[in-house]
């Protein structure tokens, strides 16, 4: 089987595990009692949020190892999950003002995870960005990688500040949205939920890969 | 070591020497500067906000647009005269050219502050006198680390199309932090409290010059390398 | 006790646009790869 057919074929796994995960946080998950029905969101939420920023390191380890070892697999690799990095982020940058509305009172929050989330995003934006505006595939490779690595140096710094900044300003909190300790069924159903999205994570960067490898050959690379 | 430095001087003297001779950016940047906080100044409604609480913001948005100014006139001068070949036929180490572009930009930049900070002062009345050291080393911290990042992208970007609106997008998430450090420590400055209270934002600004002038010069090599 | 807030539509909404990203990106990913 091609690697374009397996990774189609996990992506179709994926997305009916996942369709299994919204049947059982929808009508298998009880309600949490203080937030109500809308706290289920964070069994999306979350997992998306942690795939949005793996996905970017492994930009930057990727982008690491392609520069000193230049082989173009890497660097395919790189790409795809730039891409479906974006995408995850943006199911966090959907969901969370979702969420925050009826939680918190507003859409948007400058809460830690969003506004990491969202500069992550303008990270990915500028990465892919770049890649399509380098016309020599094998500049537009190294360039990329640079910024990947610069991508993945920043998260940590991201973190700090953001937390710097809120532990210096608490936010009037109401209602504690961060549950940590999830009890038995609840987390179950978040285990299950970040299980289904490693798989789509695996899925899309084969697909996204074979599509990198479709495009070389069709441009004669 | 030594070396470096000199390949490093040799190439900001050249870049300096040409933005001097010509004098448009600089002069351009310092009358950007000047319309900004006077816009500012226009958009703000003084019963409704006191100054004090506005002031680091508007310092640091200021500052940033400087930044920019001078990281977008830089590679400008490279792409007219197509002086980036030239310098890449010569021996000159990746690295000291780097340093070099770093050195140019930052002594611009450095100009823009010095007309721009006391400008703010007069504009906005702000109160710096005793604690003008600390919100230097301040300014001068942040700036490295935008400007240490802002020259490795300018190399990324200068063969693309619209590469002055890549640069700002590539940019935008790597000035977030160290502004974050910047406009805190500055208010804690204005609002003359103990610097103890912002010592975590100036480990932050700290670590980000380290980690990113390391990188980034680095970094350079691959950005020029065919 | 205080009443469950009633938020379901959040919820709702929120599940239908998380599908709908994931959905419509395989599809685009689909599309691309069949371009031929």
């Amino acid at each position: 089987m091609s690697l374009l057919h397996r990774g189609r074929w996990i992506t179709l796994l994926g997305l009916a595990l996942l369709a299994g995960v919204y049947v059982r946080a929808l009508a298998f998950t009880p309600v949490e009692r203080l937030q109500g029905p809308a706290q289920k969101i964070y069994y999306l939420h979350v997992p998306a949020a942690i795939w949005a920023e793996t996905a970017m390191v492994l930009v930057g380890l990727g982008s690491i190892f392609y520069l000193f070892l230049k082989d173009r697999r890497l660097d395919r690799f790189a790409a795809a999950s730039a891409e479906v990095g974006t995408v995850f982020a943006a199911i966090v940058l959907t969901t969370g003002p979702i969420w925050g509305k009826p939680i918190w009172g507003t859409w948007w929050t400058w809460d830690a995870r969003l506004t990491s989330t969202l500069l992550l995003f303008f990270l990915y934006i500028g990465y892919l960005l770049l890649r399509g505006a380098v016309r020599d595939p094998a500049l537009g490779a190294r360039y990329a990688a640079v910024l990947g690595i610069c991508g993945m140096c920043l998260v940590p710094f991201i973190h700090l500040s953001v937390y710097l900044f809120r532990t210096l300003h608490p936010q009037p909190i109401i209602l504690k949205p961060s549950a940590p300790s999830l009890p038995g069924s609840m987390l179950a159903t978040w285990l299950f939920s970040l299980g289904v999205f490693t798989l789509l994570y695996v899925g899309f960067v084969i697909q996204r890969y074979a599509l990198s490898l479709l495009w070389e050959e069709r441009n004669g690379a | 070591m030594a070396e470096l430095l000199r390949q490093a001087w040799a190439v900001a003297r050249k870049d300096l020497l040409l933005e001097f001779r010509t004098r448009t950016a600089i002069v351009s940047a310092v009358v950007f500067t000047a319309l900004v906080l006077t816009v500012f100044n226009f958009g703000r409604d003084p019963t409704a906000v006191s100054t004090l609480d506005l002031a680091p913001t508007i310092l640091w948005v200021t500052f940033t647009f400087a930044a920019m100014l001078a990281l977008n006139r830089a590679f400008q001068l490279e792409l007219e005269n197509q002086a980036l070949e030239g310098l890449l036929v010569s021996p000159l180490s990746r690295t000291s050219l780097y340093w070099g572009k770093l050195l140019a930009n930052l002594a611009f930049v450095a100009v823009v502050e010095s007309v721009g900070l006391p400008l703010f002062v007069l504009f906005f009345n702000v109160p710096v006198g005793r604690v003008l050291l600390p919100l230097v080393a301040v300014i001068a911290l942040a700036t490295v680390g935008f400007v240490a990042v802002g020259t490795l992208f300018s190399a990324l970007v200068i063969r693309t199309r619209f590469a002055e609106l890549l640069l700002v997008v590539l940019l935008l998430p790597f000035l977030v932090p160290p502004l974050i450090g910047a406009v805190q420590v500055t208010a804690r400055l204005f609002g003359d409290r103990p610097l103890s209270e912002a010592v975590g934002y100036l480990k932050l600004l700290a670590a980000y010059d380290i980690v990113f002038v390391s990188l980034a010069s680095f970094l350079f090599r691959f950005t020029v390398d065919e | 006790m205080p009443e469950v807030p009633q938020n379901a539509g959040y919820l709702v909404a929120a599940y239908i646009v998380t599908a709908v990203i994931l959905l419509g990106y395989t599809f685009s990913l689909y599309r691309r790869s069949s371009k031929g």
